[in-house]
């Protein structure tokens, strides 16, 4: 049973029930009104006549005639008549015997309606005072109007029951189907929500508790679609590391598994053997160069770091030192420019960072270009920087250059770069040394990363 | 037997892929990217290309875009193996599709599908006396029919189409003989002395101490 079901059926038990009991009270309140009124009446037309009737008894008497029950019943008659007009039965008793209306046996029809409408008869019967105490005056009043009027009303309840339970059902339908809309919008926005679409909303504007409802109902639907969002970009994010983690392992992989069988099992020449060696050499370096970074990435993540104060010129000239030879292979100049004597960090981890980007910079300059490597200090800060002017990146790639195996080359060839793990190396760093990194670059014109080192004189940072 | 076209960025990749197919007797050329296939193909004709989906400049699906109305079959080499990456290439046309790392005899035995399913594979082997006619399933040595039981035509054929290359008996068995067959490694050996007695292959047959057999061909 639904809810406006269950209202539609209370409401209208309910209605129909609180009018039919006041209504059924009012009638019976008016019922008894109306017979005290008719009873008072009845009293006091029964008195007027008694009176009548004894002071006419009494001018008779007084005349000197006697009350023989002829002239009674004369009288009696007279009285009778008069009052039949009005609708009002009178009988004259003498001791206890009727003497007025005089019976006959013709009028024994009239006897039986007479007496099928004998409920709705009122009867007052009263002696008269004395000296008449022997005769006794009966009035009867046939109320039968009033019994009809009841019947009246009755049959009116009835019909007015019929037609106002019919109309009160449609309007309590309709109001309450207006009522109970936003309800029904909300289920079924909650329906498609749960079946998957999250971008649905209510639209719903009342400033009713509906209206609420709706809107604490699409707050939390913004906020599931944004976490839904969220996790199937990590999801994407992951598998994207999981494909670029693959193609890193594979690539080598299969050179090694396929020159090794070459050597096994092929019939070549001295050569071709020599060649062969050397790419299983090569590329087990690249897997194990690959081991060695994921391994770093890992051991940077748990283990706290030792800061020492880290002499700059020495940690410029260790960086430089390493990469000198690739950098003179590529036709590339390198600028050392420190204006701060030391920095707080670890000293062999600083070089690190310092020789992937130096790589990084490597890759993206053309020969001729100039990698500089600066220290200065900025707001209390001891800033490392290293600065190219080579082919710099798009946005999309400044977004996901930190990520783990990200390769802004889609074909992630040798022949441009290694594994994809510099800069997530880099920010690992960074990270250990609770030092913020930014990274600036313009497609076509180049790219610079900073880290933010505490100075030496400041105090070195909790770790 | 076959001219193929070799597109693979990866310098060792590419090497040890066209020294293999030296080795079984096909020639071949290299690219290092994608956008050099086009004008390639359009100077040397190719039976086949082997083609890497990661490459730089123009991508492995890009190239089977741009080389599509020339019809030369294309097998995909690739490290992902991600089923919607596959679907693609069999949508563009790709003949097959291989996933790093990969087993040579595998890639040399899908080359042979595509070229036999292309009719490249190369239908007269002759070396030295011996001439095989594959379409023919015909042997002669001297211009003089030799017969071969079916099984030793199929052991033969899979020794011409890998040779140069040791094949393990357990892997002639699977060749030659189909995966679900339960004999014994002596099978073989049986075998390739009845192969070497017939064709006089002695010396050409090599056996391969602790592996298996090797036809040795001057390449």
């Amino acid at each position: 049973m639904k809810f406006w079901h269950k209202i539609l059926l209370a409401v209208l038990v309910l209605f129909i029930a609180a009018l039919d009991v006041s209504v059924v009270m009012v009638m019976k309140k008016s019922w008894q009104l109306n017979m005290d009124s008719e009873s008072k009446r009845a009293a006091s037309e029964q008195l007027l006549i008694t009176n009548n009737i004894y002071e006419n008894l009494d001018s008779i008497q007084a005349r000197g005639v006697s009350l023989d029950p002829a002239l009674l019943v004369s009288v009696a008659k007279s009285y009778g008549q008069y009052y039949r007009k009005q609708g009002i039965e009178l009988e004259l008793r003498e001791n206890g015997l009727l003497l007025y209306p005089v019976q006959d046996g013709g009028s024994s029809g009239q006897e039986e309606v007479r007496a099928a409408q004998e409920e709705h008869i009122m009867t007052l019967a009263m002696p008269f005072p004395a000296p008449y105490e022997h005769l006794e005056l009966a009035y009867k009043r046939d109320i039968s109007g009033l019994y009809a009027q009841q019947e009246e009303l009755n049959r009116f309840f009835v019909m007015i029951n019929w037609i106002v339970g019919p109309l009160l059902l449609v309007l309590l339908y309709l109001l309450i189907r207006q009522l109970t809309k936003p309800l029904k919008l909300l289920s079924e926005t909650t329906k498609t929500i749960a079946e998957g679409d999250y971008s649905n909303r209510v639209k719903l504007n009342s400033r009713d508790e509906f209206g609420e409802l709706a809107f604490n109902f699409n707050k939390m639907a913004a906020v599931i679609e944004q976490r839904m969002s969220d996790l199937a970009g990590m999801a994407e994010d992951r598998q994207r590391m999981v494909d670029n983690l693959a193609h890193e392992l594979r690539t080598p992989l299969t050179s090694m598994q396929g020159f090794a069988e070459l050597l096994t099992s092929a019939n070549i020449g001295q050569e071709d053997q020599i060649k062969a060696g050397q790419y299983i050499l090569s590329e087990t370096m690249r897997l194990k160069n690959l081991a060695f970074k994921l391994l770093d990435l890992s051991v940077l993540r748990h283990q706290p770091l030792l800061l020492a104060e880290v002499d700059v010129a020495t940690l410029f000239e260790t960086a430089a030192q390493t990469e000198r030879q690739r950098i003179t292979d590529n036709g590339l100049l390198l600028h050392l420019d420190s204006s701060i004597p030391a920095v707080w960090g670890d000293a062999d981890l600083l070089a690190s960072f310092l020789v992937n980007l130096i790589e990084n910079a490597i890759l993206a300059s053309q020969p001729g270009s100039t990698i500089r490597l600066l220290a200065y200090p900025q707001d209390g800060e001891g800033v490392l920087e290293v600065q190219d002017s080579g082919s710099g990146m798009t946005e999309e790639q400044r977004r996901r250059a930190f990520e783990p195996f990200y390769r802004a080359d889609p074909s992630r060839s040798r022949a441009y770069g290694n594994a994809g793990l510099g800069l997530s190396l880099c920010r690992q760093i960074a990270e250990a040394h609770q030092a913020r990194v930014e990274l600036q670059s313009v497609p076509g014109q180049g790219t610079s990363i900073r880290i933010f080192l505490q100075l030496p004189n400041n105090c070195p940072p909790t770790l | 037997m076959a001219h193929i076209l070799v597109v693979e960025d990866e310098q060792p990749i590419n090497d040890l892929i066209t020294m293999n197919l030296k080795l079984v007797g096909h020639t071949y050329s290299k690219a290092y990217t994608g956008s050099e296939v086009a004008g390639m193909l359009e100077k040397e004709r190719a039976d086949l290309v082997l083609l890497d989906v990661m490459l730089p400049g123009l991508d492995g699906f890009g190239v089977m875009q741009q080389i599509a109305p020339l019809q030369i079959p294309v097998i995909l080499i690739t490290a992902r193996n991600a089923l919607s990456d596959r679907i693609r290439g069999f949508e563009l046309g790709a003949d097959d599709y291989i996933i790093k790392p990969f087993e040579i005899l595998e890639l040399l035995a899908r080359i042979n599908v595509v070229l036999r399913r292309n009719e490249q594979a190369g239908a007269v082997f002759i070396c030295g006396e011996v001439e095989v006619r594959f379409p023919e399933r015909q042997v002669r040595v001297d211009q003089l029919p030799v017969d071969l039981t079916a099984r030793e035509f199929e052991l033969l054929e899979v020794l011409i189409r890998n040779r140069n290359i040791a094949l393990s008996r357990e892997k002639l068995l699977e060749l030659a003989w189909g995966y679900d067959f339960a004999g014994d490694t002596r099978t073989v050996d049986v075998h390739i002395r009845q192969l070497r007695k017939k064709l006089g292959w002695e010396e050409r047959i090599k056996t391969v101490f602790k592996l298996g057999y090797r036809l040795e061909v001057q390449v």
